[in-house]
């Protein structure tokens, strides 16, 4: 598995940031408030989740079909619905422990930590980005740099320093948000030399289970190590040699359904129910 | 005559000529000379060999909890009290002159990100001022500097790991493993602990030439890693590093009765790099066979030397026996006449051979003089070879000259001893 | 006058007989030692070479353009499409310098075997062929290496199979990244256990069928990695390998890269070992200047009045040098002969029967291969041609204060000696 630009404390827009009681001037605290918002707009006792990945690559594109449980903080269970050679492969994590279950060998494997900063099922993001939960508090300083206009959308912009001690790869990351009901539009992660190195766009905003978030977010890895395009115009998709007109490496994630806390039993995440 | 007056001639008739003499016996102790260097370099260079391929791992001797060089399994600390114990024994006046360091460390594996990648790890916390004495790590830093006490958060790494993850000096690295699990904790035994993560900057990147440490050994500073782990105060071993690696088997048996009854591993460097071991073996039996040529060969220069010498002289011994002189006393003549110029022929060999082990012993002898392009920078070795000789060498080399020498001479010595009269005087 | 001068410096060797013939032997001896010496340590580069490749490496190997080093399972020969995997194997193995050649497929994933994973590497080959360029069949403990018969079978070292806990006959998941972007995983059998010595090997490397990696990987029939090679002459791996790049350009675009490309570790020290032994060759000539001085220079001595009553009938210096310098020559060059005659016998029995050093301590692993402590020799003639070579110009040189010494004689002076 290509090693991922993997990051200590990312998710999928689960959480983000998780942010403290720090306040500065006022402005930025209203700033942190907003951004906090927007990082609990995933949080919840408890979620069920219908999920589309669509994972662009130099060589190949694949689109996986995927359902999503979740309790509390530490208890996590994938499963792949689609395609058919990978339907049923699942992934359960239980506190510490995380397990994947391959149909096909009929076989569970116990997944070493290591294995958490590998791409996820060669996509952009890590096993870590999606299972991982945020705890981290006061990680970072956050400043508005931006209010007005872009691309017809009146969004403010806050840029998010990692305080000194912040267990964070990042130099920064920039969080673009729309004014007008506080969805996020981009964030951007940039390394300390102040250079891109990837980015997450937010879009399709719907109402789902009595929140309004983005079902649709779109991963770019942006440094020379990513970003590769097709040299030839033809890549494998779902397995077979076609012509692509996808250009560009990135990993496309859609939220079909998602409920939030509705009771689940904890026996949904048992090894038993892995073999599903 | 007096076998005393035989000698005394026989001295006397090493100076009748005394540039042949000087020439014979530098001809001789050059012998020696050649002898005492190789064998020092020879010596110099397994010591050495041994002595950096030990600190690249775990020195001359190494602490361990029972059962750890087996499983390598990291919930294995020794327990506590033998850090102390282990301090305490080698830094005592009996012991501290033939130690050069002792380092505890913990051991772990980890991952270690970067903005751009991650990669696994093998974690190494340390008390710098300790390693320094032991590892050659913090010797082989090719940008920033190595670990300092007072900078708690930095950590040290490979060039190949530093390519990887592409960080320089300064950039922000996060450290994640596994804990230890609590002892409150509701997990049971085989599930381990918490996954902990901790932020590092980059303070030195080091260049061993092995690969395996390049791009995978990172060092930090102990307590940071015990805070990581979640173990204060214990560590995984203790490595020892001495200042002659024979004396190994007698710290290891000191160590053992200092510590006995307590469940830890001592093990000298042959059980704990058992492949470091082989290849020791392997440049031994190397330097055998080039000491027995090189043995070899200068007892061919004393043959040809000393027989030269004592052939070219059959007319004057045809004199001496014509004069009178019983072909034992000729003998007993020539005899001493040989162990006085092998006398000094020793001497001379002696103070040239020791004066340029001293120069080689200090100064070394640098090989990238000789061989200017492919030194094996990955093969365990410094450019610089120091000589070693030990009095037992010295004592052996000028004892084997010596015997050899006088041999030789015996033959001649009979030799001469029954010349026929009329064949050695002749003169042309 | 230059034959009549050595033919004249040969006679006067043999006016001394015994003086000649002692030293004779003298630098003779010495000439058989290093001759000795050298094959030994030919013989030793060579096991180390051998031991080296002969594992798993092989001596050469021909790659895409860019494969090498990272390895990226997408870096086919003959890029995405594949090739025609017969057609190059056949290709190569018709070089005359190729002795075998064989087909192979890398990738990299997670063996399991219930609770234990682990990281390793992973070799497709296949049997037959792979049998001819490596050695590692020789090197079971348990069980048996790869057949045909059994296409899901691996062969993994006994290092690994204690870190996950199986034995022969076990069952084994292995996980990669298939070259499709899916999870390529499937059920195998551990039909073997192999022990090289090598740490890295006996913990890292799996070995199995060719097909059955392709199958893994989600990789076409035509798709390969690499074709491993065996010379018949591994010391000219690396104009081989540049040869072969040149012809396999001309069809596919290849990189064929030798092992000290791929073994840096152990080109050094092979590097190395040639070296040292020149340092002995060093002092076999220092010796030898001594020798060859004291023994001239007392030839010299003796014949001091002869010396002169040549030069007072007319020898001009310069030809009482070329006479001495003459005289050394042939000494050496007679030297030479003996001490090559006293040496062959030596370094047939060498080649032959080999020299064993601590024979019960089994194997030893340096730099990076295993060494047997059986040492076989190995004829290196250019060493010993070049210690002949420095023999003769050492003994020139030794002659120069001799001859001159010769040469300064006054007629008259040296006349009224007696």
């Amino acid at each position: 598995m290509r090693w991922q630009k993997g990051s200590a404390a990312i998710c999928l827009g689960l959480t983000w940031l998780s942010l403290g009681q720090v306040s500065q001037a006022a402005d930025d605290q209203r700033a942190r408030e907003i951004v906090d918002q927007v990082a609990r707009l995933f949080i919840s006792q408890s979620s069920i989740a219908t999920v589309e990945m669509q994972i662009t690559k130099e060589d190949w594109q694949r689109n996986i079909s995927m359902q999503f449980w979740s309790l509390g903080e530490s208890n996590i269970l994938v499963r792949i619905l689609r395609p058919q050679e990978d339907a049923g492969t699942a992934i359960l994590k239980v506190g510490n422990q995380t397990w994947c279950y391959l149909p096909k060998s009929n076989r569970t494997v116990k997944m070493p930590a290591s294995m958490m900063m590998t791409s996820w099922m060669g996509s952009h993001f890590t096993l870590n980005d999606l299972v991982k939960e945020n705890r981290l508090t006061n990680d970072y300083e956050i400043a508005t740099s931006f209010e007005g206009q872009r691309d017809g959308v009146v969004v403010s912009e806050y840029t998010l320093t990692p305080k000194p001690a912040a267990v964070v790869v990042w130099g920064k990351i920039t969080l673009e948000i729309r004014q007008a009901d506080q969805m996020p539009v981009r964030q951007r992660y940039y390394d300390e030399d102040g250079k891109l190195v990837r980015e997450l766009s937010f879009s399709e905003y719907k109402t789902v289970s009595g929140r309004l978030i983005p079902t649709r977010l779109v991963m770019r890895p942006l440094d020379k190590a990513g970003g590769k395009t097709s040299a030839d115009g033809v890549v494998l998709v779902d397995g077979v040699m076609r012509p692509t007109d996808q250009t560009v490496e990135q990993t496309t994630i859609t939220y079909e359904n998602i409920i939030f806390d509705e009771p689940i039993s904890e026996e949904t995440f048992s090894r038993r129910n892995l073999k599903q | 005559m007096g076998v005393l007056l035989l000698i005394k001639i026989g001295w006397r008739n090493l100076w009748r000529n005394p540039r042949g003499t000087l020439l014979t016996a530098l001809a001789l102790g050059l012998g020696l000379t050649l002898l005492l260097i190789s064998l020092g370099l020879l010596d110099g260079s397994h010591e050495q060999m041994v002595g950096n391929g030990v600190r690249f791992d775990t020195g001359h001797v190494v602490i361990q909890a029972q059962g750890y060089q087996d499983t390598g399994s990291q919930e294995l600390l020794l327990p506590e009290g033998v850090v102390s114990t282990t301090d305490g024994f080698l830094h005592s006046e009996a012991m501290k002159h033939n130690v050069r360091g002792v380092s505890p460390r913990l051991l772990a594996s980890g991952l270690l990100s970067s903005a751009a990648n991650a990669d696994g790890v093998r974690i190494m916390g340390v008390i710098p001022k300790e390693e320094r004495a032991v590892s050659l790590i913090p010797q082989r830093i090719v940008e920033g500097n190595y670990l300092n006490d007072d900078q708690q958060s930095g950590v040290v790494i490979g060039t190949e790991l530093a390519r990887k993850l592409d960080v320089k000096i300064g950039g922000k690295v996060v450290l994640m493993t596994q804990a230890a699990p609590q002892p409150d904790s509701k997990t049971t035994g085989e599930e381990g602990g918490e996954m902990q993560s901790t932020l590092l900057r980059v303070s030195g990147i080091f260049r061993t030439g092995i690969q395996a440490i390049d791009a995978h050994v990172i060092q930090l500073p102990l307590p940071e890693a015990q805070a990581l782990l979640g173990v204060p105060d214990r560590v995984t071993q203790v490595a020892v590093l001495l200042e002659r690696e024979g004396d190994s088997q007698m710290v290891a048996r000191g160590l053992r009765k200092q510590l006995a009854g307590v469940p830890v591993e001592i093990l000298p460097w042959r059980e704990s790099m058992p492949t470091m071991a082989q290849m020791f073996l392997l440049d031994e039996a190397f330097n055998y066979v080039m000491n027995g040529v090189v043995l070899a060969m200068v007892g061919l220069g004393i043959l040809n030397t000393i027989l030269m010498r004592v052939l070219e002289r059959r007319y004057e011994f045809g004199l001496c026996s014509a004069l009178g002189l019983r072909p034992v006393q000729l003998a007993v003549m020539i005899i001493g006449e040989s162990l006085a110029l092998t006398a000094i022929s020793l001497a001379l060999g002696l103070v040239l051979g020791l004066s340029a082990h001293h120069y080689f012993a200090t100064a070394g002898l640098d090989l990238r003089r000789f061989f200017h392009s492919g030194l094996p920078t990955a093969f365990d070795f410094d450019p610089i070879i120091y000589s070693r000789l030990s009095l037992t060498r010295i004592a052996s080399s000028v004892g084997i000259v010596f015997l050899m020498a006088t041999v030789i001479s015996f033959y001649p010595a009979l030799k001469a001893a029954r010349t026929e009269l009329p064949g050695a005087l002749k003169v042309f | 006058m230059s034959g009549r001068l050595l033919r004249l410096a040969w006679r006067n060797l043999w006016r001394n007989p015994r003086r000649t013939l002692i030293t004779m032997a003298a630098i003779g001896l010495g000439y058989a030692m290093l001759l000795f010496v050298a094959c030994l340590m030919a013989g030793l580069r060579q096991q180390m070479i051998e031991s080296g490749t002969g594992l798993v490496l092989s001596d050469m190997e021909v790659h895409a353009p860019d494969y090498y080093p990272n390895r990226p399972t997408q870096q086919t020969l003959g890029g995405r499409t594949g090739t025609d995997v017969s057609a190059l194997v056949a290709d190569i193995a018709a070089d005359p310098r190729v002795q075998a050649a064989s087909p192979r497929v890398c990738g990299y994933g997670l063996v399991s075997a219930t609770h234990l994973s682990a990281g390793v590497q992973l070799l497709g080959v296949v049997p037959d062929q792979e049998q001819k360029i490596t050695v590692l069949q020789t090197r079971m403990v348990k069980g048996s290496y790869l057949t045909g018969r059994m296409p899901k079978g691996v062969v993994i070292g006994d290092k690994l199979a204690a870190t996950i806990g199986v034995k022969v006959g076990s069952e084994i998941v292995l996980l990669t990244p298939a070259a499709d972007g899916s999870t390529g995983n499937d059920l195998y059998t551990v039909t073997g256990m192999f022990h090289t010595g090598l740490d890295a090997t006996d913990r890292g490397l799996v070995l199995m069928s060719l097909a059955s990696l392709q199958e893994l990987l989600r990789l076409p029939p035509g798709r390969i990695h690499e074709v491993g090679i065996k010379l018949h002459d591994i010391t000219a791996a690396t104009t081989a390998a540049a040869a072969l790049e040149v012809q396999l350009n001309k069809a596919l675009p290849v990189r064929v890269q030798a092992w000290p490309e791929l073994a840096p570790e152990l080109a050094d020290y092979v590097q190395f070992n040639h070296r040292v032994t020149f340092i002995l060759f060093f002092i076999f000539f220092l010796l030898a200047v001594m020798g060859i001085v004291n023994t001239m220079l007392m030839a010299i001595i003796e014949r001091t009045r002869e010396l002169g009553m040549l030069m007072a009938v007319g020898m001009r210096p310069v030809q009482v040098v070329g006479l001495i310098v003459a005289e050394t020559a042939s000494l050496a060059g007679a030297s030479l002969v003996l001490g090559a005659a006293l040496g062959a016998p030596l370094l047939w029995y060498l080649q032959v029967h080999g020299l064993n050093l601590g024979g019960d301590r089994g194997a030893v692993s340096l730099a990076g291969v295993v060494v047997d402590p059986l040492w076989h020799g190995r004829q290196d003639f250019m060493a010993y041609t070049q210690a002949a070579l420095g023999l003769a110009v050492t003994a020139l040189v030794s002659a120069l204060y001799p001859a001159l010494r010769a040469a300064r004689l006054r007629p008259t002076e040296a006349l009224r000696k007696v």
